[in-house]
């Protein structure tokens, strides 16, 4: 054997010592090679692995992708981008038991690179699948403030959006709240930027905040059809009827196969047309206004009271039904309306007739379901009272 | 009968090598003066690290290599490889076996331990190459067996090879097989403290101060360069494991005696089939190997690829909760076969990862059944299978030690020490109350051998001085006093023999002749210290063992036994007669009949 042949080296420390160094170094430089050819051959192994898999995610088929990355990170065990890609699909499979596996993978990679704004948006859209508001929103943060490898502001801003989206669904109003302020102060000058952002006010009942984001996409693209059409709905909702009117107008003149927004401009004009406490109306034309809507609700109400079964002429005390009470209310303000020609524009009568017109609506609403028309002009008119008096 | 065996034909060859291997220490004569033959083992043990963890390294390359040349990168399904591919390895790896490596058979921990033991030290370097191919080749195709024992013994064998060619002592040359295994086996787990632990514990059987900066050197030495290759990412991706409230460590402790229940069925498994397939005449071993790769790819054909090879993709798929509780208990089950078969069957290869694999499958499936009957249970299914591998390795290797550090080793997380030592320990009580001989022993007997076994050496009662002391004679006398004084102490006393107390410590020893001849010569006014030897007696402790005894009582009539904290203060005494008859006595006591 080779190795008898040490038997005619010189024994001494030194040179048995030299020997093993050197025969360490030679394995050392032997095994390095073959380690580095295995190495490369499994990198391109691997490669094509991850492709397969990347296939696979793209025809949702999840299983065989999940499969062909575990087999890819077995070729190459540190490569980052074969676990993230791995992470989301466990993560995307739809499969609550692979989260933790995710979230391992995640975790790893998080140790690793803790800045990586991939990672951390990969690490937060678990904890969003996981419903964790605290993670989810540490994890997005991170993102936000990582580091992005292209289009720093772009991806930044989306996952702001896919925060907002997140706690909008939560109901955690108040943090999406500030995130949409944040939002908004960071939004290049897009229209369709501004636009989602005034969907997300909307979603988040920021009317104001939705009206102000559609103006801006309008400044950068006026007569832009679902701006307006934005900008009407945030004014309508918002309370702001004129302003809803003059935006929905325009948007029907823009897009007429807008539905939605005929209807609320249908609607905002009944409103406009109906309401008593319009401020450039004369005293004749809003005493002429009470009196409709006061006839308007007793209407309402009988027609409420036939739907409902309720005999109106019981007494209030008897009957289980709030709508007797509101007929004997009604009645009771019948004489009022006769005052309202003579009495002072500064009397409270106006108010008081109005407020038994609320009342029907609002109770009728209840209880024969949403109005329409004029009956719901005089149910909006309601709740933009109340909401002032609030 | 001994010719168609060949292990026995292996240990033949061996014993007649270790005959024929000369005797001499031809180095270190010339080494005087420039090292010491401790300090160039321990410059040598780093060395056998570096060589050992470079072979472990272009091992798993191989294993690696023969995976994928022959199932392919893709695990697949219901493919006609995965049934003819172990089968015919099988084949390949019997006849390698039969014909150019005889004596490679099995895991490789108890040929280390026979060489360490029985052929002083002597691993052919032929074993670690052939345990290399054919163990690679096994392990490659798909047999349930695992690389860690390959390794251990690929360095073992690494290590005998180099003690014998740089011709150190017999007895260095003994001990540098386990220092190889633990290079071995550390590479192969990446873990140096369980590797280091495992070696004292199964191999070597005793704490030896002399041979663990070897082993330790040895361990880190290989650790880092397969680390420097293959990277240092764990086995597993461990999850978050969590341990939060005392109470649940009754689940843990069920999931022990399971685990200590599984290691049984294990190990009785193996110890039944293993003799009976040897039995079998010789050309059945052919096909052997064969048999139980068509099994185990069987197994893998009808659903469960996952017992092929080691199975630490599977491992680490179950510690993140991919499985539901049956699957992963009928995985465990399906393990313990294929592992059984193939191993019983002669192809080589380990038991360490197929153990890890039956315990991290059981821990996830008793977790799993806990929490469905106790929601409030906290631990993730990631905790139970990492506690769940260490209660297999306590109770099937019967490491209780090992089983612990590499739990914590392999998981990098103290947070469950306690679990783990509760369920390894019940575990192994399950197992040893069940089993009482280990399986490594089990199977050394088998083949014939009787090898030293730190478990039997634990429950060994040992004699101690304490339990042969006679109570202080009554009459001690003191060196200060003069010979005439004495004389009038010892008057009245029955013993012939008293005992000295010198000043300022020791102890001397006179007989009642020689006290009375020293007052005739006239020395009666001298002082008992100046006439007596300048030499003291020796004087024991209660603790030590009662073999330091027998090395004084030939040469005294007495040995004091002394306190520990004042030598001054006496014991008792030990004498020839009290020390036999503690011997006799337990010899009558642990032979039956005899008295």
């Amino acid at each position: 054997m080779w190795w008898r042949r040490v038997k005619s080296i010189p024994r001494s420390a030194p040179v048995i010592l030299l020997l093993l160094t050197v025969a360490a170094a030679t394995g050392f430089a032997a095994v390095g090679h073959l380690v580095s050819r295995y190495n490369a051959n499994q990198q391109s192994r691997g490669r094509t692995l991850y492709q397969l898999g990347l296939d696979y995610v793209r025809s949702g088929s999840y299983d065989n992708a999940i499969a062909a990355f575990r087999a890819a990170l077995s070729c190459d065990p540190g490569d980052s981008q074969y676990q993230l890609s791995l992470a989301r699909a466990l993560r995307d499979s739809n499969d609550p038991r692979r989260l933790d596996e995710a979230e391992s993978y995640l975790l790893a990679l998080w140790q690793r690179t803790p800045q990586d704004a991939a990672v951390n948006l990969a690490l937060a859209r678990v904890a969003a699948h996981r419903g964790s508001i605290e993670d989810a929103v540490r994890y997005y943060h991170n993102a936000m403030y990582g580091v992005w490898g292209s289009d720093p502001d772009g991806n930044r801003n989306k996952a702001r959006v896919e925060l907002i989206e997140f706690l909008l669904k939560k109901n955690a109003h108040a943090q999406a709240d500030s995130e949409l302020i944040a939002l908004a102060a960071a939004l290049p000058n897009n229209p369709a930027a501004h636009l989602q952002a005034a969907q997300l006010f909307e979603q988040a009942q920021d009317y104001a905040g939705a009206l102000t984001q559609n103006e801006q996409a309008l400044l950068s693209q006026p007569g832009n059809p679902s701006a307006l059409a934005g900008a009407g709905e945030a004014a309508y909702r918002s309370g702001n009827y004129s302003i809803a009117a003059h935006f929905l107008h325009d948007a029907v003149e823009a897009d007429p196969g807008n539905a939605e927004a005929r209807r609320l401009l249908d609607l905002t004009d009944l409103i406009l047309a109906n309401n008593p406490f319009h401020s450039h109306i004369s005293d004749a034309e809003r005493n002429r206004r009470i009196a409709a809507a006061f006839a308007q609700a007793g209407n309402r109400l009988s027609a409420c009271a036939r739907q409902a079964g309720v005999d109106l002429s019981h007494s209030p005390t008897v009957s289980a039904s709030p709508l007797p009470g509101l007929q004997s209310l009604w009645l009771l303000a019948q004489p009022k309306l006769k005052l309202l020609r003579a009495a002072a524009a500064e009397t409270d009568i106006p108010d008081a007739v109005m407020d038994v017109v609320f009342q029907i609506e609002r109770q009728t609403a209840a209880t024969c379901g949403p109005p329409q028309g004029r009956d719901l002009a005089l149910l909006m008119i309601s709740q933009k009272r109340e909401a002032a008096g609030q | 009968m001994k010719a168609n065996d060949p292990v026995a034909g292996a240990q033949d060859s061996i014993a007649s090598a270790v005959a024929t291997r000369p005797k001499t220490n031809r180095l270190f004569p010339t080494l005087d003066g420039v090292f010491h033959e401790e300090v160039f083992v321990l410059i040598l043990s780093v060395f056998i690290g570096i060589f050992s963890g470079l072979a472990v390294v272009c091992f798993r390359l191989t294993i690696d290599w023969i995976h994928l040349a022959l199932l392919g990168p893709l695990p697949e399904t219901h493919s006609w490889r995965l049934f003819a591919v172990p089968s015919l390895a099988g084949l390949v790896v019997a006849v390698l076996v039969l014909h150019v490596f005889p004596g490679i058979r099995g895991s490789g921990v108890n040929q280390t331990k026979s060489a360490l033991y029985i052929f002083n030290g002597y691993i052919p370097f032929r074993t670690a190459i052939g345990k290399f191919i054919c163990a690679g080749i096994a392990i490659g195709s798909g047999q349930s067996l695992g690389p860690e024992d390959p390794s251990l013994q690929i360095g073992a064998g690494i290590a005998s090879a180099l003690g014998r060619q740089l011709q150190i002592s017999r007895e260095r040359v003994r001990l540098m097989a386990p220092v190889g295994a633990a290079a071995g086996l550390a590479a192969a787990f990446n873990a140096p403290i369980s590797a280091v632990l495992f070696v004292i514990e199964e191999v070597i059987g005793r704490w030896s101060a002399g041979i663990l900066g070897s082993v330790v050197l040895s361990a880190v030495s290989s650790v880092v360069i397969v680390r420097s290759f293959l990277g240092s990412e764990p086995l597993f991706r461990i999850p978050v494991t969590t341990f939060k409230r005392p109470s649940e460590l009754i689940a843990y402790a069920v999931l022990g005696v399971v685990g200590g229940l599984a290691s049984v069925l294990f190990a009785k498994s193996i110890g039944s089939l293993r003799p009976r397939l040897k039995a079998l005449p010789r050309w059945t071993q052919y096909f052997q190997p064969a048999c139980a790769g068509l099994l185990v790819g069987l197994i893998a054909f009808l659903g469960a690829p996952q017992v092929m090879g080691a199975g630490y993709g599977a491992m680490d798929e179950a510690m993140h909760g991919q499985y539901a509780w049956k699957f992963l208990a009928i995985l465990a089950l399906l393990k313990i076969v294929a592992t059984s078969v193939s191993f019983v069957s002669g192809t080589p290869g380990g038991m360490f990862a197929p153990t890890l694999f039956i315990g991290a499958m059981l821990g996830g499936a008793v977790g799993d059944i806990e929490r469905l009957f106790f929601p409030h249970l906290t631990g993730s299914t990631g905790t139970y299978v990492l506690v769940g591998m260490g209660v297999l390795f306590a109770g099937f290797l019967r490491v209780p030690m090992t089983s612990v550090f590499m739990v914590l080793e392999v998981s990098g997380n103290y947070e469950i020490i306690v679990p783990v030592i509760v369920a390894n320990a019940c575990s192994y009580l399950v197992s040893r109350s069940l089993l009482t001989v280990p399986i490594f022993d089990m199977l050394t007997r088998q083949d014939g051998l009787i090898l030293p076994s730190l478990e039997e050496d634990r429950e060994e009662t040992i004699l101690r001085v304490e339990d042969a002391m006679l109570a202080a004679p009554k009459a001690v006398l003191s060196g200060q006093d003069n010979v005439e004084a004495n004389v009038r102490r010892v008057q009245d006393s029955p013993e012939s023999a008293f005992l000295v107390r010198m000043h300022p410590s020791g102890w001397n020893t006179i007989t009642r002749d020689q006290l009375q001849r020293l007052e005739r010569e006239g020395k009666g006014e001298l002082t008992l210290a100046s006439v007596l030897p300048t030499q003291t007696l020796p004087s024991l402790y209660p603790d030590l063992p009662l073999d330091s005894a027998l090395r004084y009582v030939n040469d005294y009539a007495l040995v004091p036994v002394v306190n520990r904290a004042d030598s001054r203060l006496l014991e008792g005494i030990v004498t020839r007669e009290s020390v036999l008859d503690k011997y006799g006595r337990r010899r009558a006591v642990e032979v039956p009949g005899s008295v």
